[in-house]
Order: C-alpha cells, then structure tokens, then sequence
C-alpha cells in the first residue's frame, strides 16, 4: 500500500515537473548552433571547398561569427548591410547602432502594471522565423529543417541568394517585396503556406529580415570558401580583414542595388480577347519566327510533360516512388537515356525540377498578369525557365500571359490544334 | 480512511464549481463575440447552443447525484476494525436487485432516446444536403496541407470561370446573409472549423460537400483546421471577416480583383535601402 503511494506521487511529481519545465531551450538536443556550408569541411566534386584546410576554415567561421554574430541566439547585424528600417529586431533582442560598436539589449516590453510582459519574450525576426520556418528551412536556412526531407519541391536554402519568384533583372537578387509576398500568400501548388492569417504585416517584414539576414550570411559564407580555395592555407594574410570586408559588401551590394530594379511594363495588360490568346497560342507553339520552344518542357498540350524532361511517370517513380534517401539508387536504375536526360535537368539547388502543368491554374509564383509577365519575361532564377525579354516585346509577353491564363477554362485550346512536329525522344518511355 | 471519500468529495465540489463559473468567463465559455458571451452569432449556433446546454445540465443533475452518492456511501461504509485489527462489519453478499436494474437500464435509455429524437431538426437543417439554402455560392474552398484556398464567383456569379477571384485563407461574407460554400479536398482528410458559427465540416477528398452559415454579428473572426492533417496542421488558420453590409463586401471583392487583374506596379517602389 504504502510503496504504491509512493510510486504514485513520484508519477504525480514528475507530470509536474515536466509541464512546469515546458518548451525551453533546456529540452533541446543541444545548443542552438549555425550549420557549417558542407563546402567548408568536405570535398565536393566540381565545386570551391575548404576541406583539408583547417586553418580557412577557422577564419571563416570567425570572419562570419564577428560579421554576424556567434549563434542564432546572439545575431548581429553588420555594418553597411543597410537595413534601415526593421531588421535590427533581433531574437529578443534590439540592436542599437550598427557593426561591432553595437550595444545589444533585450527587449523589455512591460505589462501596464510594469512587470515584464512573458508574451513579448519571444520577439524579433528569429523568434518568428524559430516558430513559424525553422523546422523546415533549417537553422542555417539551408532547407534543411527535420520536415524538409518529407516535402517536394524542397524547401528553398537561403545561403545561395537564390529566390525563384522575383520582380528584378534574370538574376538579380529579388526585391524585398518580392519576399514579402512570398510569405504572406505562400506558393501555391508547394508546401510554403501562406501566412496573411498567422503573422501580422510588421511580424511578416521582420521575418524577411531575418530571412535577407541569413541568406546575406550564407552568401558570404560561401564567397569566403571561393576565396579561400585559391588562398595558400600558410600564407598568414590569407582572408584577412579587408578581403572579408570586401567580400562581404559585395554581397550587401547586390542586394541593394536589386530594390531599385524591379521590372514594370511599361505597357498594361492587352486586353484578353481570343485574337490576343490566339497569337500567345503560335507563340507557345514556336510557330513565330522567334520559335520559342515552351511546347519541348512544358508539353504539345502545356501538361508540364515535354520532351525535354523524363516523363511523368518516371519522374514521380523517382521522387515519390520510395525512400527520400535511396533517390539516387532509383536514379541509377533508370535505362541510360533517361538517365542522362535526368542529370541534365535539377535545379540550381541540384533538386529535382518539373515543368509546371499550365492547365490547372496554378502557379507557384502568383496569379497576376504581372506576376506571369515576369516569370516570362525574366526566366526563373535558379529553375531552367529562361528570360524572354528582350527577345519577345512586352506585347507578345502580353499575348502569351492571356494564353497562359486562358488555357485553364478552354482545355480545347491546345488539343484542338494539330501537334507541332517537334523532335521526340519517341523510345524513352517508361523504364517498366 | 474517511479521509478519501473527503477528497473524492472535494474533488466533485471542484468539478461543479468550475462548471457554475464557467458561464462567467469567456476563456471558458464558448467562442462568442467580446462583450456578448451569451450570443452565438450564427443561427444554427444558437440552435446548437440550446442542444448543448440541454446536455450539459442532464450530465450535470447525473454527475452531481451520482458523486453525492459515492461520497456518502465512501463516508458511510468505510472501513473500521476492532481492538484485535479485525473489520467491525464483515462484508455482506447479495445477489443483485432486478428492479433496480431495470430502473438504472431504462431512465438513461429513456434520456438518450430523448437525446438522439430531440436533435434530428437541428443535425438536418445543418447537414442535409436537401436543406442547403437556395442561394447562390459564396465560394468554393478547396483544403490542401496547408492552407485553405478560397475561390470566390467573381462578377458574373459563376464559379469556375475566368473571372474568379482566388485568395488564400480569407473568407468574407455578408452579416444577416446566408453564406453558402462548396467544401473540397485536394489531398488528405480536413475539417472546416468556424468556432464561432459554430460549422464543422470534415473536407474529404473526392466529395464536393455543401456547408451553409450565417453571422448577425460584423467583424474578424477565425477559420480552422480540426482534423489533424500533416505537420503543418497548425498553420491551416485563416482570416474570416463579417461585412457589414453587402455594398462593402462588393467593394473589398472588386478591390481584390483588381489587384488579383494588377498587370503593372502603381509606381515605383524601393529607391533606396529596403
């Protein structure tokens, strides 16, 4: 009797225990850390990489520790990166001045009867990023969170500076609304949902703070491992201040000058008649003299199912077909035809790439002529949807954003018109 | 041992209190507008309402009879020994009392009969399809891991044409208006939850299922997910705001289509900085 009771009360004490400790940070595997770019420690093939020298290495980490602070839990915002408004609303944190003269103050919001407000703890553009991105694009913001494996298409790692949908120069790097509309509306047709209902618009400008924060860090994480490759791992002057300095306004450069060149048309949308849809039509189908070739990704019937890519079916054999991690045995399997026509074709993030289905109305980017017009205009940066302008007039782009947007409600557009006698891989079907 | 059936007593008191107070605290209560945590603001709410307080005072006449008794046969009966440890009452033995078991089977047979009969109007004026309003639809909205994608008429009335306008997790209708939505899945089970109009509607795959709602109340209120679909479960949340007059809501659609039609950026944005 009595050693039950006990047992109960040791059961009853360690419930308590473990409600009253809750979410803290005590509960985690480990302490809150930036993952290391896998360029600085390991050889990769065809690529810049540090392994070998452990002497780069270390500068490097020191080089982005100073520049941006030791941990996730300790940022810093460096000098000249140009966040005038916002971004100096750290992880509980508020950062007044800039560089490493910066003081560093937690923030205090108070309740009106002057306690600390528990509910403000967990403020500023990391600690939104912690909640609502982590666990998929990863501490670093590699794509790397624990869910990022389960997801198609992966989730976008920041530290290149790659955004596909942006409204600047092919290229460029995007402009910060072209982030800000990511994250409120979401992509649609991808796992990124849209979060106009779970954060308010400052909470959302703080996140793409946080977000041009981490990718400003990987790029010049990955900046420095490209100049550290060709440095001597002896020679003592190798990544020194100034060229880390150097290296790192470069990268603030870019992102500056890209907000002062988002792309307008200059002319509005032509007005969506059949003749307009017709031309967009000729135009998907190469039949004008620019003979663009949109029929060989994305299909004679726009079904993202041409040519150029492996079928479907192959296609959704090897990403879905299985375990994430046995992929490439999936990939080796395929007959050598398919093969190549596969390891032609990934991303820039070397993940595997679809051309979209134009018929079901959706994209990934936006639904707006405008945004469409900049998708065909600019290309997608870092897919293999090339820029368009200034070989098409802001016209014929025209004409083929209203045949884009008119193909979801008259699936006869295409299927009424023989198919064009392009070139077909006419035995690569399937491998089974 | 007298002292258990003071804490199982203690614990009954607890129970009950926390149910009178309730009423009195909107954390506790149902989801109501601030201000009125007596008044659901939808029609069928209020018929649900009713059924639930008719529920919750049976359970709570049973819950506080059945604890009186338990408590005082706890009291009562405990057990005691003499001066050699041995019990003062030996145990008694009986075979059951048919009559009893007939009484204890019956009343709540009874009480559950009534139960199911009573509700049937209210469940076929919520779910029967043959009831839906006749009123044309508000929207179509399509559940996805993970966001609710919302496909309003647009100006000619019509879903699925190219006029429609199509939002993410914002869902706007009209005070004192029927609103009628088409309800679908594109992958996995879902459920449409609207607390404060008090609508659940499992999203299935495959089915197109008609859900109907009303508010008398304007103002924001929330859209949610209540079946556990994915990791990304929590973030199905959405906006859903109550307009107060019809001429509003037009004039919030057509501003949204203009945007959703925005073919060129008002004027040019970022010259310097972010």
């Amino acid at each position: 009797m009595i050693t039950r009771s006990r047992f109960i009360a040791a059961l009853g004490l360690a419930g308590l225990l473990v409600t009253s400790v809750g979410c803290t940070d005590s509960l985690n595997a480990g302490p809150l850390v930036y993952v290391d770019n896998e360029a600085l420690t390991h050889e990769l093939k065809g690529k810049a990489n540090l392994a070998g020298k452990p002497a780069l290495q270390a500068k490097v980490r020191a080089a982005l520790a100073r520049l941006y602070g030791d941990s996730p839990n300790q940022i810093r915002v460096p000098e000249g990166s140009g966040f005038p408004r916002g971004g100096l609303t750290l992880a509980n944190h508020r950062q007044i001045g800039e560089g490493e003269s910066a003081r560093i103050e937690p923030i205090q919001a108070l309740l009106p009867n002057g306690s600390p407000d528990p509910a403000h703890r967990q403020a500023g553009g990391f600690a939104l990023y912690r909640r609502n991105c982590l666990h998929c694009h990863g501490v670093s913001g590699a794509g790397d969170g624990p869910t990022a494996t389960f997801l198609f298409p992966r989730p976008r790692d920041f530290r290149k500076g790659v955004y596909k949908f942006t409204s600047t120069p092919s290229g460029a790097k995007p402009h910060r609304d072209d982030l800000t509309r990511s994250i409120r509306d979401g992509l649609l047709g991808t796992s990124m949902p849209a979060f106009d209902a779970l954060m308010s618009p400052s909470e959302i400008e703080q996140v793409v703070d946080y977000v041009m924060f981490l990718s400003m860090r990987g790029e010049t994480e990955l900046a420095l491992i490209e100049e550290g490759s060709i440095s001597d791992e002896k020679d003592a002057d190798a990544l020194g201040d100034d060229i880390v300095k150097e290296i790192a306004t470069g990268v603030f450069e870019k992102w500056k000058s890209a907000q002062s060149q988002v792309m307008n048309p200059s002319t509005p949308r032509t007005a969506s008649d059949r003749a307009s849809v017709l031309r967009g039509r000729d135009l998907y189908l190469g039949r004008t003299k620019e003979k663009l070739e949109c029929a060989g990704c994305h299909g004679a019937l726009a079904k993202g199912d041409g040519p150029s890519f492996v079928p479907v079916d192959v296609f959704n054999m090897v990403v879905f077909g299985g375990d994430p991690s046995t992929r490439q045995e999936r990939v080796d399997a395929l007959d050598e035809k398919l093969r190549t026509l596969w390891n032609q074709k990934p991303d820039d993030w070397g993940n595997p790439l679809r051309p979209t289905n134009l018929n079901r109305g959706v994209f990934k980017g936006g639904r707006r002529p405008i945004d469409l017009f900049w998708r065909i205009a600019k290309g997608i940066n870092g897919a293999q949807m090339p820029a368009h302008y200034p070989t098409l007039n802001e016209a014929q782009i025209w004409d083929l954003v209203n045949f884009v947007l008119a193909l979801e409600h008259d699936p006869d557009l295409l299927a009424s018109v023989p198919p064009a006698p392009a070139p077909r891989l006419a035995e690569s079907g399937s491998t089974r | 041992m007298r002292n258990w059936s003071i804490l199982f007593g203690l614990a009954a008191l607890f129970s009950v209190a926390a149910f009178l107070y309730a009423p009195f605290a909107a954390e506790w209560w149902l989801p109501n507008p601030p201000g009125e945590l007596h008044h659901s603001v939808s029609t069928l709410g209020r018929e649900i309402d009713f059924l639930f307080l008719i529920i919750l005072a049976i359970t709570g006449l049973v819950f506080i009879g059945t604890q009186v008794v338990l408590v005082w046969g706890a009291y009562k009966f405990t057990d005691q020994l003499d001066q050699q440890g041995k019990p003062v009452r030996p145990a008694t033995y009986s075979h059951g009392n048919h009559r009893l078991e007939v009484v204890w089977t019956l009343v709540p047979a009874a009480i559950l009969v009534f139960i199911a009969v009573y509700q049937l109007g209210t469940w076929a004026r919520i779910k029967y399809p043959s009831r839906a309003p006749k009123v044309p639809p508000l929207a179509e909205i399509t559940a996805r891991q993970f966001q609710w994608v919302v496909r309003y008429p647009g100006p000619d009335g019509r879903l699925n044409s190219p006029d429609d306008l199509i939002l993410i997790n914002d869902l706007h209708f009209v005070k004192n208006k029927q609103a009628l939505i088409y309800l679908k899945s594109s992958d996995v089970l879902h459920s449409f939850f609207l607390p404060y109009m008090r609508v659940k509607q499992d999203a299935v795959p495959g089915l197109t299922i008609p859900v109907w709602f009303d508010s008398d109340r304007a103002g924001s209120f929330e859209l949610a997910c209540a079946e556990l679909c994915g990791w990304g479960h929590y973030k199905m949340r959405g906006k859903v705001v109550v307009h107060e007059t019809e001429a509003e809501f037009e004039k919030w659609a057509s501003n949204r289509l203009a945007e959703q039609n925005r073919s060129q950026l008002g004027m040019a944005s970022g010259a310097e900085g972010y």
